[in-house]
């Protein structure tokens, strides 16, 4: 989260809130219990977490709502607190935790008065417009906000990719690679709209590369020079520091192999708690990790077809006219699509197999017709791992943004529903 | 989370972040805090261990005629090894004030409080009215303090007293400090955008004075007016059109809220958050009560759907159909 006209976002935490006692009671709501004991003595409520000094003003009425943390100071709290995770799968799940982890990131960090502002928010692709409509609804009557504009992670992150010099013109077509730590997406995005019907997932993302990593670490007897509570940061630190793909996966590994010197890289670690040094050397997995993407048998054996064909496979699914559009703006956004030559080697394999099929067709044509060939394009940028959001403080900062958001004038006149239609922005541009 | 905190957060990160840096990177950043109040973080191209720090507040003038410029300078002059505090005619543009912090000496130096500080920044901007009506009170108290102060002059004299106005959000919104001889009147004006928001804030408040009778009695008095300016402000107070969403609070800080040193700071900074406070528990509450309203909906629900007749044919019988254990019904053989 952070403000418009920022390059990087101002605080990322995980969306997670830590309350106080409700892990016994059972009721998904952390102190909903407590509240006026009186009139609601019945099973509903719990018993009260905090133990009620009588007379004392604050216990009295209940202040429990107020005592939680959010993001990384909860998971610091765990101890004490309960931790919950309010999105599931990119979905708002709980709402009372939603709106008070909103409350608390809108005050305690970004310190804004909400009354003051305009707000973007994210959502991801297939999100039910019931959602939508009950985050205007605390957005709008909880927060007072001014204007509310409810963005497509997938469309922020293809305005992006418009700070690439690769990209010329700057429209909203094209397929959207979002890779993070979970799951990846390849979400194709025609003119600003969102083709629900071909994305397509892949459970391979950060996670799994790491644990690749981790792996390949231990069939090499590395694994013991690390103590084991280090075990996933060392992993995680190789992943981000020494990684790189490779084009010819063969090659490669002949080429360690003639001269290990040159090419392994030693990873100098401390023990996080003594303190003690260690050693590890860093050989192949230095681009066999990334590799998984594209030779996924190497990692798994659920999942087997390589990222370039299920990219592929997705535009082949959209509609014809737009096919050529989405071949040439392919971007890439989160963290895990970060590695060197990521880019160039998927763009090499989607040209690759859509050279193939345009020799394949105009063989079958009987070599009558000549096709003038299908342009593939990755596009590669700076501001890959918040690219979402990068996108968003883009649009934020546009004068244009206060025309399409919706402002409260317009949520009072028509409610909630107000927020199912939307307007995409840049679609003028 | 009971308390809004003081200083910024996103401040003392950045620049933390900063000061334990190996490599110096160019930064560019605009932080906001409550009441327009914007903050810019900026490297010069050239120097990029320099960091420009530059705040704008709504009321600046305001605050200049209260001097805020000197009272800042107190504040930030024992740092001045590490910190250089431009002269506000060479602020930065649409900035008010602006101050530089050398990062490579302050990660000689231990960095910590000087950052700490910083990030008060905005607080101690808002403090020099306050610091200026309670030098006024501690000026009015030794005057007054061996005479009796109910003769008839000495109250003229008092009514004269000037009112400190801070127009913090723009005309609309704004505090007033009052100094007197024993005590120091705090009125903040504020707007309600919402009619919801106003009637949780009128519960709020009148907590506040609950409170008092009730348990803390060593709480200033609260005293809360809707639509019209006390009395004290009348004169001072922009007399603007009858507005129904505005609401008048008044804080009576007694001398022993002013005691001089740690007591009356913390008064200060409490007592200028305080609308913020108010608004953030205004949201809270409804937070707090839409949780109460999904619960209930969710159990009346479970009501609803125990109440519904499970077989029901046209007349509204129950149409007994009960089956065995394979599927099997008992059909009544004609």
């Amino acid at each position: 989260m952070g403000f418009a006209g920022n390059p990087e976002p101002s605080f990322v935490f995980p969306t997670v809130i830590a309350t106080h006692g409700s892990s016994t009671s059972g009721a998904s709501g952390g102190g909903k219990s407590t509240v006026s004991a009186p009139s609601r003595g019945g099973p509903g409520g719990g018993p009260p977490p905090v133990a009620s000094k009588p007379g004392h003003l604050a216990s009295k009425r209940g202040i429990d709502d107020l005592d939680f943390f959010i993001g990384d100071e909860a998971i610091a709290n765990s101890k004490t607190y309960s931790l919950h995770y309010p999105i599931k799968h990119g979905m708002v799940d709980n709402w009372d935790h939603m709106e008070r982890f909103w409350a608390q990131s809108i005050f305690k960090y970004l310190r804004a008065e909400p009354e003051d502002h305009y707000v973007l928010l994210t959502e991801p692709p297939l999100n039910p417009p019931e959602n939508r409509e009950n985050t205007a609804e605390i957005m709008f009557e909880s927060f007072n906000i001014q204007g509310l504009y409810i963005a497509v992670q997938a469309v922020l992150a293809l305005a992006a990719s418009w700070t690439s010099s690769k990209v010329t013109e700057r429209n909203l077509t094209g397929v959207v690679i979002d890779s993070g730590d979970g799951v990846t997406h390849t979400i194709p995005v025609a003119d600003g709209y969102v083709i629900g019907s071909s994305i397509k997932h892949i459970p391979i993302a950060g996670r799994n590369i790491t644990e690749f990593v981790l792996n390949l670490l231990r069939d090499r007897g590395e694994q013991a020079h690390i103590p084991p509570e280090d075990q996933l940061r060392v992993a995680e630190k190789i992943k981000e520091d020494y990684t790189y793909v490779c084009q010819d996966i063969v090659k490669e590994i002949r080429k360690y192999d003639t001269d290990p010197y040159k090419y392994f890289a030693r990873f100098a670690g401390e023990h996080s708690v003594t303190g003690r040094k260690y050693d590890i050397d860093i050989g192949y997995e230095r681009f066999l990790a990334p590799e998984i993407f594209f030779n996924p048998e190497i990692y798994s054996s659920d999942f087997l077809t390589p990222l370039p064909e299920v990219v592929d496979n997705v535009i082949q699914t959209s509609p014809i006219d737009v096919r050529r559009g989405l071949y040439k703006n392919i971007v890439l956004s989160g963290g895990s699509t970060m590695f060197k030559d990521f880019g160039r080697r998927l763009q090499r394999d989607i040209k690759h197999i859509v050279d193939g099929r345009i020799a394949h067709s105009e063989q079958a044509s009987g070599n009558l017709m000549r096709s003038t060939g299908v342009d593939v394009n990755v596009v590669t940028h700076k501001r890959q791992r918040y690219a979402v959001w990068y996108g968003g403080s883009l649009m934020a900062s546009t004068p244009e943004f206060y025309n399409v958001a919706h402002t409260k004038q317009q949520y009072e006149e028509f409610g909630p529903s107000l927020v199912r239609r939307f307007s995409v922005f840049g679609s003028s541009s | 989370m009971l308390q809004l905190d003081q200083n910024n957060l996103l401040i003392t990160k950045t620049l933390t972040e900063r000061v334990n840096a190996v490599e110096e990177k160019s930064l560019d950043r605009i932080v906001t805090d409550f009441d327009f109040t914007t903050y810019h973080l900026l490297t010069f191209p050239d120097q990029k261990n320099q960091i420009l720090i530059s705040v704008y507040l709504k009321c600046w003038d305001d605050l200049v005629k209260y001097g805020v410029v000197d009272y800042l300078k107190g504040k930030y002059s024992p740092y001045s090894d590490v910190l250089t505090i431009l002269d506000p005619k060479d602020a930065e543009t649409n900035y008010n004030y602006s101050i530089v912090l050398d990062l490579e000496r302050a990660r000689q130096s231990d960095a910590t409080s000087v950052i700490n500080e910083i990030s008060y920044l905005k607080r101690h901007c808002l403090a020099a009215p306050f610091e200026r009506g309670f030098a006024r009170y501690d000026e009015l108290a030794e005057k007054y303090a061996s005479s009796n102060t109910y003769s008839e002059e000495i109250q003229g004299e008092l009514l004269t007293e000037e009112v400190l106005v801070i127009k913090y959000r723009g005309a609309e919104e704004c505090i007033f400090i009052k100094p007197s001889f024993d005590r120091v009147t705090v009125i903040f004006s504020t707007t309600f955008k919402d009619e919801m928001d106003k009637t949780f804030g009128k519960v709020f408040l009148q907590e506040f004075v609950d409170a008092r009778k009730r348990s803390v009695q060593t709480a200033p008095q609260v005293l809360f007016t809707h639509n019209e300016p006390p009395l004290d402000i009348r004169k001072a107070a922009p007399t603007t059109k009858f507005d129904t969403n505005k609401g008048y609070v008044t804080f009576v800080l007694f001398p022993r809220h002013l005691v001089k040193g740690d007591r009356r700071d913390n008064c200060i900074s409490h007592i200028q958050y305080f609308r913020n406070y108010f608004h953030y528990h205004i949201k809270c509450s409804k937070a707090y009560m839409h949780s109460r309203m999904r619960h209930r909906v969710k159990e009346f629900l479970k009501v609803l759907n125990r109440a519904k007749p499970e077989n029901v044919d046209n007349d509204g019988r129950a149409i007994e159909n009960r089956k065995t254990a394979s599927g099997r019904r008992f059909d009544a053989r004609a």
